[in-house]
């Protein structure tokens, strides 16, 4: 929060002049939100465009990497990222959080892992030796936690699974894993739980073996540099979402209750994971440690 | 006869079946050809799907595999799969998979039993000889578990990045397709020869019926000839100036020509009629006419002279035996109604009595006679007729023998009737004779009245009997006369 008070005053002197009409705000979209429905984003970006008075563009790539390249070269302006790359160091950093999404009433959600609705595999454990879909590499459910519980057992996704890949999007793990293409998988719970109205063939084929603790929701970012103005109003635009009519509209549609202001400490826990699974990874070239960390078990 | 009136009908059938049986033949020998032709393009053609559609995976697949992108390779075979919508173009998938050099699974449409990473599944004779050519296959391949329940084809497409081979892709397309179009194309083609064939039929009974028809009014004709009915044969109509209507022209010609000859022989035969009782007229004129004039004769001399009685003396006798000759030729003509007396039953004797009277006719010629009486006790025949007519044949023969020879005579019982044979060696009958034999007067002899077979004739005829002649000039005559028995009521 602190970021987003800090700041703005200081810009609002720099930037007087809002962004030239002509070059629209780009905002960047990840596998943290399903992006299958056109329509909606289109009128949702037409929605943004109206209240902040400007053409508002929403721009998708595959992975989180290309997203948080775009925005490091300037070529967005905001994106929804995840928790994961957010924590994840920078210099100098070009990101700055600018909502929050609040989910279920908090802005909080969780990694579900997951198999087939007739897997007899019970527990993380189980999957010893077995296939495992990940969303992608810089993903936070998707990939950041299984880690995490992997470095918990004193393993790595080297020697734990016999084979895993990357399918880059939270929906098509879970088809992975309901059309057993693979045993299990990690998934954003907010994911999980939409795609039961979208897919709920998929998901219906889909059991959660394993729930994580609470991680920060995937929140939203501006870039460092774009006019503060346009932050600002960014900013009270998603934030009213929730008293505007039309606003609840796109927010049903996201199955959220409204974007708010968080402090960075929300995704403390992340940052806290990454950097046991980094030091795991170097404690494992150390079989004594290893047998320490693996006492630790998340049962 | 029975033949004569199927043997149209038999044609006619006989004709539209060969050609029916002809085309149905070409038909179906067209159909099969076209039919295996369809078939083996079909084949071709489902190949090539297979081929392209494992290639269209395996072109994009090496970059996945060499990035362990394990769901990219399976999202394009399910794009692959998903590229033609199941049934609706008749091609039905039944899975592919992507495995690598060692036969491990790299992806498959069927993830749940063939799990990612570990070796291919392949149980079975079949599966197995199918994993190993794929896993050998150096260019893309097709292979086949053959058409039987549940075939499939298979295309293999080995996947290669700069000369290394990184697996295979391997699609399996089920046979269902080719059956569905081969059964198709196999029903239009058996409507198509059902359709031929019935064509076919109809223009063989066409045909038939064109050709059949003047043959058998043409038959009816010819029956016609053969009951003797040569003068109302019908009209053949004629179709055509080929074989069928030079036929139909003959025979109308000839059918013609009989008729004219009917015609002819009618007025000959009445013709022949009228010298025969011009003939016969005169015959009788003649003979009553000869004692007539020494009748005449005396009763003038009678006339002029009636107080001698020496002329009466003379005459009378001769006036007697005129009249008698007279009256005997009128009996003899009248020979049917005189001999209307007893029936008596024959016995061995009745006719044997006849013997005697033959040797004395005999006398001390150098015949030999030769009596063959066969008939019993029970025989009931009309006695002093066959009496007459056996006297009259054997005297006859008799007379005919010039100086030796043989005269038989022989009777039997055939069933009903009654049969006497005359037979002589004598010199025969000339040709010329043969015709006016039974007429009367007529006759060879000097001494002859001609009138002995013409009773013989009269005789049978009023006993419904039969007289057949055969005669050979230098080997003589053979008398032949079948007398019904008669009814012992009568």
């Amino acid at each position: 929060m602190w970021v987003l008070f800090g700041v703005p005053s200081a810009s609002f002197a720099n930037h007087a002049k809002v962004g030239e009409p002509n070059k629209p705000i780009r905002f960047g979209l990840t596998a943290v939100v399903l992006q299958e429905n056109l329509r909606f984003l289109d009128e949702w970006s037409f929605y943004l465009s109206n209240k902040l008075g400007h053409k508002v563009e929403f721009v998708r790539r595959k992975s989180y990497r290309e997203i948080m390249d775009l925005l490091a070269s300037g070529s967005l302006d905001f994106a929804w990222i995840c928790g994961f790359p957010y924590v994840q160091k920078r210099d100098p950093e070009f990101i700055k959080l600018l909502s929050v999404p609040i989910y279920k009433g908090k802005p909080l959600y969780h990694s579900y892992v997951i198999v087939h609705k007739d897997s007899p595999h019970q527990t993380v454990d189980d999957l010893k030796g077995k296939t495992f879909a990940y969303s992608d590499p810089n993903s936070n459910s998707g990939y950041l936690y299984p880690q995490y519980l992997l470095a918990e057992n004193g393993a790595n996704n080297q020697s734990y699974f016999r084979k895993s890949f990357f399918t880059f999007s939270h929906a098509e793990t879970v088809e992975a894993v309901a059309e057993r293409f693979s045993d299990g998988g990690a998934v954003d719970s907010y994911i999980w739980d939409s795609l039961k109205e979208f897919r709920p063939d998929l998901v219906a084929q889909t059991r959660v073996i394993k729930q994580s603790p609470s991680f920060g929701f995937p929140p939203l970012v501006s870039r460092v540099g774009v006019d503060l103005e346009i932050v600002w109003l960014m900013e009270r635009v998603l934030k009213d979402m929730a008293d505007d009519p039309d606003g609840r509209v796109f927010l049903e549609g996201l199955k959220l209750d409204g974007f708010g202001d968080f402090p960075r400490s929300l995704f403390n826990n992340i940052q806290e994971m990454a950097a046991k699974i980094r030091s795991s990874h170097l404690d494992n070239r150390r079989p004594a440690v290893k047998a320490s960390i693996n006492t630790d078990t998340n049962k | 006869m029975n033949l004569l009136q199927v043997s149209p009908k038999g044609l006619s059938v006989k004709f539209a079946l060969t050609i029916t049986a002809v085309v149905a033949g070409v038909a179906f020998t067209i159909g099969a050809v076209i039919v295996t032709l369809d078939w083996q393009r079909y084949h071709t053609e489902l190949e090539d799907k297979a081929l392209l559609l494992a290639h269209s995976v395996a072109v994009t697949a090496p970059e996945d595999i060499l990035q362990n992108d394990s769901w990219s390779l399976y999202k394009s075979l399910k794009n692959m799969a998903n590229q033609i919508p199941g049934e609706k173009r008749g091609t039905h998938i039944i899975t592919g998979m992507i495995q690598d050099p060692d036969g491990r699974v790299l992806s498959h449409l069927d993830p749940g039993n063939n799990p990612l990473g570990l070796p291919l599944e392949h149980s079975g004779e079949v599966e197995t000889k199918l994993f190993n050519t794929a896993l050998e296959a150096q260019r893309p391949i097709t292979q086949s578990t053959g058409f039987g329940e549940g075939g499939f084809l298979e295309g293999v497409a080995p996947i290669y990045s700069d000369g290394k081979l990184l697996g295979a892709v391997r699609v399996r397309l089920s046979y269902k397709e080719l059956y569905l179009k081969a059964q198709r194309s196999t029903l239009i083609i058996i409507g198509m020869t059902l359709g031929l064939v019935a064509l076919g039929s109809l223009l063989g009974t066409v045909i038939s019926k064109r050709i059949t028809k003047p043959l058998t009014a043409m038959t009816e004709g010819i029956e016609s000839v053969s009951r003797g009915e040569t003068s109302n044969i019908k009209y053949v109509p004629v179709g055509n100036d080929d074989e069928l209507g030079i036929l139909t022209n003959a025979f109308n010609k000839m059918a013609n020509e009989m008729a004219d000859k009917k015609l002819l022989e009618e007025q000959i035969a009445v013709s022949e009629k009228m010298v025969a009782l011009g003939r016969i007229s005169a015959g009788v004129a003649h003979e009553i006419n000869n004692p007539l004039a020494g009748l005449m004769n005396c009763i003038d001399t009678l006339k002029r002279h009636p107080d001698d009685p020496e002329l009466f003396n003379r005459y009378l006798p001769l006036l007697d035996k005129g009249l008698n000759r007279i009256k005997n030729i009128v009996e003899s003509l009248l020979i049917e109604l005189r001999v209307e007396d007893a029936i008596v039953t024959e016995s061995s004797t009745s006719l044997d009595d006849l013997r005697d009277i033959i040797e004395l006719e005999i006398d001390d010629r150098d015949i030999e006679f030769v009596w063959d009486n066969h008939l019993g006790e029970d025989v009931l025949i009309n006695t002093r007729r066959v009496q007459q007519i056996v006297l009259n044949l054997l005297k006859n023969s008799i007379q005919a023998i010039n100086d030796k020879g043989t005269v038989n005579f022989r009777t039997l019982r055939d069933g009903n009737c009654v049969i006497l044979e005359v037979s002589d060696d004598g010199p025969g009958i000339p040709v010329e004779h043969r015709n006016r034999l039974f007429e009367p007067f007529f006759t060879t002899k000097v001494n002859g009245t001609g009138l002995g077979l013409w009773i013989v004739y009269r005789l049978v005829e009023s006993m419904q009997g039969m007289i057949e002649v055969e005669s050979e000039v230098g080997s003589g005559t053979h008398f032949h006369v079948t007398l019904p028995m008669m009814e012992v009521s009568v």
